[in-house]
């Protein structure tokens, strides 16, 4: 409908008055608090006192020559690697496998599917008892097998830690990725598949050949979750560890958390979280940018 | 037929993996399932059966976080409601508007998907504390209803460009003004995405320890998660109770996913299929 004038229309303000109340939503509970996080990140204050002292950006050169704090951003980005290549690769395994018809898919289906739907504390209370170092499920089974020689101190051990941690995540998330590119799999038009079988194609070459690329929606879609799963990362850490031992599976959202609430400094905390937010914003907003950029090629068709 | 026993091999293997897999994907609830219901002196024993149903491990978890469990109801249903809404609201505009303005809102809002929630968390904190809502219920709805308005207005708009835009015309020829459009004909028209949305909210809210930490102090507001979280945190567990209260807050948002499964794979399949 276009309008000659540029007055706006009835529909125009229907449009406008249905977005008031989101946009006021994210203006209060976004654009302020972060444009507040990062004023608070400027300050030395411990949430109590009247007056807040300003120090400049000594927060962010403190931290940035602080081990502890290294040490956190370098456990974000392991686990930006891993949620992007290990439940991604097995659900993407497990949605191959199931696709090509196999007797009780359902029941499968419903199974890997599972311990996506339970919550983060209920993920870290069953790890943490599967984990228990002399009688959790892990240990038992090791010792069964033969293995036990070399079961750990699973959340004990600092340099087994966050192994343990990603076992436990992987267990959880894998179900989405999972479901996701086996919903994309099953929009595939079967005539591709068959061409290519018809062409003497390998169920292997099938797969990476005409599959896989068709897949590109699905995979967008699980990669940009689990990254942002990753930099976001907090309750199961949160409740296994409390980033421990000695720091060692701490997180920046875990340390910042137990800076603001644990010890009350809250321009350190503000700094941390503005130094994710920055990490995050580079890892994430190219997805940002080609989701919106979707939306308007789907429209231009 | 060398082929043939090739084809056999390989579902062999298939089946192996997928079995091996299952196995693995289904141990860890099942022990957690058998733990709940074995007395203090056969938890130690993970591979064995219960050898009757200690029910007690269940009475204590209620006894210490049955309070919780109930705010956790009353904190999901509402607050999975609003958020529905809100990106209904959000999502129709954005929908249906023609030019680069919709475009750029729509921009903004995504946005807020990849803000990590520690940068808001120590203002909110204050914020929630100012308007008089910190420890409430309510407080909590409005902070799970403002933190879903970018992935369900990404959800519900995606879902509403897929609806026909024919209806639209149709109903506008006729006299129907875009108000009354979207309550009474799109709205009922789009049960299969919001119920798709709907699980996905539940998932969302019932399983969240973040804001509920931050927010919430005591047993007046404080939903299951927080529970849960200090139990598994502290440094002696009693394992009987957690995995009797990890098993209850499993049970309502996994019996969702498998009542709605099939909405919520249609729902995503429109999502990721566009």
């Amino acid at each position: 409908m276009a309008q000659p004038k540029s007055r706006l229309t009835r529909t125009d303000w229907t449009h406008i008055a249905f977005l008031v109340l989101p946009a006021l939503l994210f203006v209060t509970f976004y654009i302020y608090p972060v444009i507040s996080s990062i004023g608070l990140s400027l300050h030395d204050w411990d949430g109590f006192s009247p007056r807040m002292r300003f120090i400049g950006i000594t927060n962010y050169t403190v931290l940035a020559g602080q081990p502890r704090f290294l040490h956190a951003v370098f456990n974000n980005i392991l686990w930006v690697v891993f949620m992007l290549i290990v439940p991604t690769g097995i659900g993407l395994l497990l949605a191959a496998i199931l696709d090509r018809g196999i007797r009780g898919e359902k029941a499968f289906r419903i199974i890997f599917f599972l311990p996506f739907t339970i919550p983060a504390v209920a993920v870290a209370a069953i790890w943490r008892w599967m984990y228990e170092p002399d009688n959790g499920l892990v240990t038992t089974v090791m010792k069964v097998l033969g293995l036990g020689g070399f079961a750990q101190n699973w959340l004990g051990d600092p340099s087994v830690v966050n192994f343990s941690l990603m076992g436990a995540v992987a267990w959880w998330t894998t179900g989405f990725a999972f479901l996701v590119f086996f919903a994309g799999l099953r929009n595939i038009p079967t005539e591709c598949i068959e061409a290519a079988r018809i062409e003497g194609a390998t169920p292997w070459q099938v797969f990476w050949k005409v599959s896989f690329p068709l897949l590109w929606p699905s995979t967008i879609i699980v990669l940009g979750m689990a990254a942002i799963d990753a930099m976001r990362l907090f309750d199961v850490v949160w409740s296994m560890t409390k980033g421990g031992p000695a720091y060692s599976s701490e997180v920046l959202a875990t340390q910042m958390y137990d800076l603001a609430f644990g010890r009350f400094d809250m321009g350190r905390a503000s700094a941390v979280a503005v130094y994710l937010f920055i990490i995050a914003g580079i890892i994430i907003m190219p997805y940002i940018v080609y989701m919106s950029r979707r939306v308007q090629d789907s429209e231009a068709e | 037929m060398s082929s043939s026993s090739i084809e056999q091999r390989q579902t062999i293997l298939t089946r192996t993996v997928l079995i091996g897999m299952a196995v693995i994907f289904v141990a860890p609830l099942l022990v957690a399932f058998l733990t709940s219901f074995k007395t203090p002196s056969e938890i130690t024993r993970v591979l064995s059966i219960p050898s009757q149903l200690y029910w007690e491990n269940y009475a204590i978890a209620f006894q210490r976080a049955g309070r919780t469990f109930l705010n956790s109801i009353l904190i999901t249903v509402p607050a999975v409601m609003l958020s529905l809404l809100i990106g209904a609201i959000a999502g129709y505009p954005l929908a249906y508007m023609r030019g680069s303005s919709g475009k750029v809102v729509y921009f903004i809002l995504l946005t807020g998907m990849l803000v990590p929630f520690q940068i808001v968390q120590i203002p909110l904190f204050f914020l929630i504390q100012k308007i008089g809502l910190y420890d409430t219920i309510p407080g909590m709805w409005l902070v799970h209803t403002a933190y879903a308005v970018p992935f369900c207005t990404f959800f519900m708009r995606n879902f509403f460009a897929s609806v026909p835009r024919s209806m639209y015309e149709a109903a506008l020829i006729d006299g129907c003004s875009p108000n009354l459009y979207f309550w009474k004909l799109l709205l009922p028209a789009s049960t299969s995405g919001l119920a798709a949305l709907a699980i996905i909210q539940s998932r969302a809210i019932w399983n969240d320890l973040l804001f509920a930490i931050t927010l919430t102090t005591s047993d007046s507001a404080r939903p299951a998660t927080v529970a849960i979280s200090g139990f598994a945190s502290s440094l002696q567990v009693e394992y009987g109770p957690l995995m009797a209260s990890t098993v209850v807050s499993i049970i309502p948002v996994m019996a969702a996913y498998l009542l709605f499964q099939k909405s919520f794979v249609r729902g995503l399949l429109g999502g990721a299929g566009k």
